[in-house]
């Protein structure tokens, strides 16, 4: 595939960095079977999937930037419209310690009333909700990451450990229930 | 050209009284890591998985036949109950003839990201409330539910209302569409699948940042300010560490619980409209038909009195009190508040059904 006129860059490089490790994958896939339990063979096929997160990780980070800009720009607005509203209430310096101590009581309740009235808000609920999931997302790319080197060393995957947990998880809610149903049982005859 | 200094030398004394609390305050007070928030001697009496079952021994004796299980939170443990003598929840419990159970729900790891609210209702609670009806030979119990505990509990008398004589709700998250607090807002908008996806259990770091944007400037600059300038108050002093002991040690909350719970209570809300299913089994407010004591704070920015109040009003109970305080969240429990209001009156309504 030619890319004579990519409409994103990052699409662009995308395709540019699965091509290579298409190929060199392909490569590797032609020595003989003696090399292919080797560890540079594993590193070959797991390189196309490292690097498919890392790309990934980029898109996800850009939109992450964009939430976290949005957060602290939230917070600065806020700042700013709570102090001017400090200043407005208490223009003068304070001179001494029992208007220093008013001074700082206006200050933390007109600052505590904005900021919860800020986090109160759906604009900051919606945007908070976006930032922790993308957060999660660029998480998401690294436990896959993480995952591709646990299979090269022949550990499981998180998704394989977290199967066995459930089926833990499973067994002992039902013994956990055989257990409660005949305890209870046991106590209505001996109640009889 | 002459200036004249106009600073108040109290002001230049101030800082430095300051300052020199701030360099002794380790010389006089312990890390909070060196405080055990153990108060009210207790037993051990059952353990289930990571949870476990405490029995206080009490000082006075028993006057009341039907034993108390309080279901703690789910969020910090359950020590605030229990935080200082004379601040004691429990304590006051006991003293007053209560018998006192607690359900410590312990510290899940990744483990336990499958437990779910069967889990919590039908298993590990309905276990330590047969364990305790089988102990005290009693039919029934009363049940004591705190915060998000009592949504647990409130799940748990819907479907086993025949083990329950008396249902204490204290500050029970029940309405989420109602409450006003940043906890709803940002339980709204979270992604709660994908977060148990990825990540599994709830974890802590999380919680704290919920909590730290709750009264950010109060509780994140001037509580300290005033634990420096008290530092000579050993009273003071001893009540902030316990305090910020208790809030800096909160437990992950496993995944399928947490998702259950925002989606079934903060965004769909189905508790409150009878529409919350545990396991296939309707958990239905109209099951709860005995004696009902709820009990609000006023100005709680944890759970709204507008969340809470609602499970008065969708019980089936003829029996029901609500009872409204002056206090926040955690002034309802570990107050002199508490101590003189909230557990008196509890107390002379439990005693009279128990």
């Amino acid at each position: 595939m030619q890319s004579e006129s990519p409409k994103d860059i990052t699409d662009y490089y995308k395709h540019l960095s699965l091509f290579w490790t298409d190929i060199m994958h392909l490569m590797s896939s032609k020595p003989q079977a003696l090399t292919s339990i080797g560890p540079m063979r594993a590193f070959a096929a797991n390189s196309k999937k490292v690097s498919t997160e890392l790309i990934e990780i980029n898109e996800d980070l850009m939109e992450f930037n964009q939430h976290l800009t949005e957060y602290y720009k939230q917070l600065s607005d806020t700042w700013s419209v709570a102090q001017k509203k400090v200043n407005l209430k208490a223009p003068e310096v304070p001179q001494d310690i029992e208007q220093i101590e008013a001074f700082k009581r206006i200050w933390i309740d007109i600052f505590d009333n904005d900021f919860t009235e800020l986090f109160d808000s759906s604009k900051f609920g919606e945007n908070y909700g976006k930032l922790v999931s993308k957060e999660l997302e660029l998480t998401k790319h690294w436990n896959n990451i993480t995952n591709v080197i646990l299979q090269s060393a022949n550990l499981p995957s998180k998704e394989e450990i977290d199967e066995v947990y459930k089926e833990i998880h499973s067994l002992k809610k039902r013994i956990g229930k055989l257990e409660l149903a005949l305890k209870k049982k046991e106590m209505k005859e001996n109640a009889k | 050209m002459q200036s004249e200094s106009k600073v108040d030398p109290k002001i230049i004394e101030e800082i430095l009284k300051f300052s020199k609390n701030v360099i002794e305050a380790p010389k006089l007070v312990s890390a909070p890591d060196e405080i055990s928030l153990e108060v009210t001697p207790n037993e051990t009496v059952q353990e289930i998985d990571k949870t476990r079952l405490l029995h206080y021994e009490s000082e006075v004796d028993k006057q009341h036949k039907t034993p108390l299980l309080i279901s703690y939170a789910l969020i910090n443990r359950f020590h605030i109950l229990d935080i200082q003598p004379e601040k004691s929840w429990v304590r006051n419990l006991l003293n007053q003839g209560f018998d006192v159970y607690m359900l410590d729900w312990g510290t899940p790891t990744s483990m336990d990201k499958y437990l779910d609210f069967d889990d919590y209702v039908n298993g590990y609670l309905d276990s330590y409330v047969e364990y305790i009806k089988n102990e005290s030979s009693s039919e029934k119990i009363s049940l004591q539910g705190y915060c998000t505990g009592a949504t647990i509990a409130t799940a748990y008398t819907t479907l086993h209302p025949e083990n329950v004589k008396n249902y204490i709700a204290t500050a029970p998250v029940i309405d989420g569409w109602r409450d006003t607090t940043v906890i709803s807002n940002l339980a709204k908008h979270m992604d709660v699948d994908k977060m148990v996806e990825i990540i599994g259990n709830m974890p802590p770091e999380f919680m704290y940042y919920c909590f730290s944007v709750l009264k950010p400037f109060e509780q994140g600059i001037e509580k300290y300010v005033k634990f420096f300038k008290n530092i000579d108050n050993k009273k003071f002093v001893d009540n902030f560490l316990r305090i910020e002991k208790w809030l800096g040690d909160t437990p992950p909350i496993p995944g399928e619980l947490f998702r259950q719970w925002i989606k079934d209570i903060y965004q769909d809300n189905l508790l409150i409209q009878n529409k919350m299913y545990i396991e296939g089994e309707h958990v239905d407010l109209k099951n709860i038909d005995m004696p009902v004591f709820t009990q609000v704070a006023v100005g709680d920015h944890l759970v709204s009195p507008e969340c809470s109040m609602p499970l008065h009003y969708a019980i089936g109970s003829e029996d029901k009190t609500l009872r409204m305080y002056p206090t926040g969240h955690v002034g309802m429990i570990a107050s002199s508040l508490s101590q003189k209001k909230v557990l008196p009156e509890l107390g002379e309504w439990l005693a009279k059904r128990s």
